[in-house]
C-alpha cells in the first residue's frame, strides 16, 4: 500500500505528493484550529459559552454579544489567524530557499524593514496623516530593504549565503535606524512605536482583515503551484539546475511571495517574533520535508501559535490587554531553544 | 523512526485533552447572560429624558461629535481626563490605570475609591469600557487614533489632540459634559493663582526675574531635560524662561546620553525628579558629582530642588497642575 498520493496535472506543470500521514495531521489540525478559534472567541474580559459563539457566528443567536463579538474579538482572532499563517508559510519559503533552518522574516531584513517604515510614519507623519496609512509604510519599508538586499546579493545571481549575510547587515542599518528615531522622537510617538515593535493586534476590525485576506488568498495557492522546485532545490543548486530547474528565476520568485506574506503580516500586526522561525519547525517535526504537505500544516500552526498569543495576551492579565508579541515570543523562545538543544546532539 | 512515532504519539495525546477540555466546557451548560442589560438599557433611557435634551454639537481633534443632555456615566481614557473629571466634582465609572501608584494615584485615591480600571492608556481593553455602558468617552489622539471607531460605537466619543494640556482637556470636557461653567470657574481660580504667583515673585526678586528653569529627570541609562509639554507650558505660562543653552528647543524633551551635554540643563534654578530605583539613584550620583553638573547657576546658587514625578509630569491634570504650583511656592517661600 502506497504511503503517499501524487497530485499532478496533465503536463506536469503541477505536481506534488502528500503522504497519507499528512493529510490525517492536515484533518486533525483544522478540528484543532476550529477548537481554538472558538475558544479565542470565548475568552475575553466576559466568558462567552462555545456554544453561544458558534451560535451567533452562524447567524441564530439572540444578538446580546453582537458588539463584543463581531466588532471586537471576531476581527481579532481572524487577524490573528491570517498573521500567524502568513508569517509561518513566509519563514518556511525562506527556510527551504536559504536551506538555513534559522532563517527567518526578522532575519533577512523584511521585519527591520517594515519596522523602519513604520516608525518613520509614526514619528513624522502620525497626527498628520491618518493612522489608518501605517500598513501602507510599513509594506514599503520590508519591500524596499528586501529589494536593497536582493540587489546588494546579486553577483551573476544570488547565492543564499550572501543573502543571508547581507540581510543581517542591512537589518542592523535598519534596526540603527529605528533606535535612532526613537531617540529623537516624542514620547508619545515613542510609546506607540514600542507597541508596534513589540507586534499587537490590539484594535483589529474587520476592515484590517479584507485588507490582508486577499495576500494570502493569492500567494498561498502559488506557493501550493511552486511547491515542486522547492523540494528539488533543498538538493542544493548545483543538483537543482542539472535536474533544469531555473534556479535564479524561482528563487526571485520565492523570496517576492515571502516578502509579501511576511510584509503583509507585519504591517498590520506589527514585529511580532518568532512565529516565522518556529511554526516550520514544527510542521517538519509533524509531518517530515514534503514541501506541499508543509505549506497548509505550518499555516495552521503559525496561525494557532498567534491565536493562542492573542488570548493569553487580551485575557492573562485582566483589565489589561497587552501586546500579542510578548506572548508569541514566550512561546516561541523557549522552542527555538529547545530546537537548538536538540540539533547540537545530532 | 521511533522519534517520530513518539513526537505524533504526543500530539494526540495533546489534541485529546483539548478536545476534553472542550467537550467540558460545551457539557458544563450554558446558562447566565442575557436579562440584565435590559434592565440597565430602561433606566439609562429614563435618565435621558428626565435631564433636559439638549444636543450639543463639540468638534474635537477626531472630528464633530454629537451629544445629548448632560452625560453621567464617563469612562477616561488619559490621565490627565480622569484628574479633570474628579475636580470638576465627577467620579468616572472607568478610569485607565495610572502610571505610579497604580491603580490610581493617591492625590485622588479617596475620590475615585472602587472606580472600574479598564486596562492601560496605551492599551485600554476594549470589553471592559463595553460592559461599562458609559455615555461618554474622553479619549486622546496620540493614544486612540486607531481605535476611536470602535469608541464611537460603544459611547460618543470626544478626544483631545494630546495628553498633557490640562486647559484644553477640561475645556472640551466641560462642553461634552455640559458643565462648562464649572471648568470656566477652575480655569478661573487657576489664573487667579497664575497672576498671584506673578505678582509675589517679582516682588520678591526684583530685576533677577524672570528665572531661567530646567526640569530634569534622571532615567537608568540617561538624563533628560522637559522643555514643552505639561510642565514646561506651565512654567512658561507662571513667567519662567527656558534652560540657558538649549541648542534645540523644538523638541518637548531633550534626552542626555553624555555627561558632556550637562551644560545644556544650565538654569537659575532647577527641579528635577526621578523614579525611586537603585539604577536610577546611580544615574542621579554619577551626573550630579560630576564637575559639570557642579559649574551649574543653579547647583552654585543652591536652587535645585527634588520635586514630585506625579504632579511635575505623570498626571497632566488640573488638580496636580494645582499641586505643581503649591511646589514653586514652596520652594521660593512665597505665601500662598
Amino acid at each position: 500500500m502506497p504511503n503517499y498520493v501524487s497530485v499532478r496535472t496533465k503536463t506536469n506543470r503541477i505536481s506534488f505528493q502528500i503522504a497519507k500521514r499528512t493529510a490525517w495531521i492536515l484533518l486533525l489540525l483544522s478540528l484543532l484550529l476550529i477548537l481554538i478559534t472558538v475558544l479565542g472567541l470565548s475568552a475575553g474580559s466576559e466568558f462567552i459559552h462555545p456554544v453561544t459563539v458558534v451560535k451567533e457566528l452562524l447567524g441564530y443567536g439572540n444578538g446580546d454579544y453582537d458588539f463584543v463579538l463581531h466588532t471586537l474579538r471576531l476581527p481579532r482572532v481572524l487577524m490573528a489567524l491570517l498573521v500567524g499563517a502568513a508569517l509561518g508559510v513566509a519563514g518556511l519559503i525562506l527556510q527551504g530557499i536559504i536551506r538555513n533552518p534559522l532563517a527567518a522574516p526578522d532575519i533577512i531584513g523584511i521585519t527591520s524593514g517594515a519596522s523602519m517604515g513604520a516608525i518613520i510614519f509614526i514619528v513624522y507623519f502620525m497626527g498628520s496623516v491618518s493612522i489608518q496609512f501605517l500598513p501602507l509604510a510599513a509594506i514599503l519599508g520590508a519591500g524596499i530593504v528586501s529589494f536593497i538586499i536582493y540587489l546588494l546579493s546579486w553577483r551573476k545571481g544570488v547565492t543564499p549565503i550572501r543573502m543571508v549575510l547581507i540581510g543581517i547587515g542591512i537589518s542592523a542599518l535598519a534596526k540603527a535606524v529605528v533606535t535612532m528615531l526613537l531617540v529623537i522622537s516624542n514620547v508619545a510617538a515613542t510609546t506607540k512605536a514600542y507597541l508596534w515593535l513589540t507586534g499587537s493586534l490590539y484594535g483589529a476590525n474587520m476592515q484590517d482583515v479584507y485588507l490582508l485576506l486577499p495576500w494570502l488568498v493569492i500567494l498561498m495557492p502559488l506557493t501550493f503551484i511552486l511547491a515542486r522546485t522547492v523540494n528539488v532545490k533543498e538538493l542544493g543548486d548545483e543538483i537543482a539546475i542539472g535536474l533544469g530547474v531555473k534556479v535564479q528565476v524561482y528563487r526571485l520568485l520565492f523570496l517576492l511571495i515571502s516578502v509579501m506574506l511576511a510584509g503583509s503580516a507585519v504591517a498590520f500586526a506589527g514585529g511580532i517574533a518568532f512565529v516565522g522561525l518556529v511554526a516550520p519547525h514544527m510542521s517538519r517535526m509533524l509531518v517530515g520535508r514534503s514541501f506541499a504537505g508543509l505549506i497548509p500544516v505550518t499555516a495552521i500552526i503559525g496561525g494557532i501559535i498567534v491565536i493562542v498569543a492573542d488570548m493569553v495576551a487580551r485575557t492573562a492579565f485582566l483589565p489589561k490587554d497587552l501586546p500579542t508579541g510578548v506572548f508569541t515570543a514566550a512561546i516561541g523562545a523557549p522552542f527555538f531553544i529547545y530546537l537548538l538543544f536538540r540539533t547540537r546532539n545530532q | 523512526m521511533p522519534k517520530l512515532s513518539l513526537q505524533k504519539k504526543n500530539f494526540f495525546v495533546l489534541f485529546t485533552l483539548l478536545l476534553t477540555f472542550a467537550l467540558l466546557l460545551v457539557g458544563c451548560g450554558e446558562k447566565t447572560s442575557n436579562s440584565s442589560s435590559s434592565q440597565e438599557n430602561d433606566k439609562a433611557e429614563e435618565s435621558n429624558t428626565e435631564s433636559e435634551s439638549s444636543s450639543r454639537e463639540i468638534t474635537h481633534a477626531m472630528g464633530t461629535t454629537t451629544i445629548e443632555g448632560t452625560p453621567t456615566k464617563i469612562v477616561t481614557l488619559y490621565q490627565g481626563a480622569t484628574d479633570v473629571a474628579v475636580a470638576m466634582g465627577i467620579k468616572p465609572v472607568g478610569v485607565v490605570e495610572s502610571w505610579a501608584e497604580a491603580p490610581v494615584y493617591n492625590y485622588m485615591k479617596n475620590e475615585l475609591d472602587g472606580v472600574a480600571i479598564v486596562g492601560q492608556e496605551t492599551q485600554p481593553n476594549l470589553e471592559e469600557i463595553a460592559k461599562l455602558k458609559p455615555d461618554l468617552i474622553i479619549a486622546s489622539k496620540v493614544r486612540h487614533e486607531e481605535i476611536y471607531d470602535q469608541l464611537s460605537q460603544i459611547a460618543p466619543t470626544v478626544a483631545h489632540e494630546t495628553v498633557f494640556d490640562f486647559k484644553g482637556t477640561a475645556e472640551m470636557m466641560g462642553q461634552a459634559m455640559n458643565q462648562e461653567d464649572k471648568v470656566n470657574e477652575l480655569l478661573g481660580d487657576w489664573d487667579t493663582r497664575v497672576a498671584d504667583f506673578q505678582a509675589k515673585i517679582k516682588e520678591k526678586l526684583g530685576d533677577k526675574w524672570p528665572f531661567h528653569v530646567s526640569v530634569v529627570n534622571f532615567r537608568a541609562d540617561h538624563a533628560r531635560i522637559y522643555v514643552t509639554g505639561y510642565a514646561g507650558s506651565i512654567l512658561s505660562e507662571l513667567g519662567f524662561q527656558g534652560p540657558k543653552n538649549l541648542t534645540d528647543d523644538s523638541l518637548e524633551i531633550v534626552k542626555l546620553t553624555d555627561k558632556e551635554s550637562i551644560t545644556q540643563m544650565n538654569a537659575d534654578v532647577i527641579y528635577m525628579f526621578m523614579e525611586n530605583d537603585e539604577t536610577v539613584k546611580k544615574t542621579y550620583e554619577d551626573w550630579t558629582n560630576h564637575p559639570l553638573w557642579k559649574e551649574l547657576d543653579a547647583v552654585k546658587a543652591n536652587q535645585v530642588y527634588q520635586v514630585d514625578e506625579i504632579n511635575w509630569n505623570l498626571a497632566g491634570g488640573i488638580t496636580s497642575a494645582n499641586l505643581m504650583l503649591d511646589d514653586i511656592y514652596d520652594k521660593f517661600e512665597l505665601e500662598k
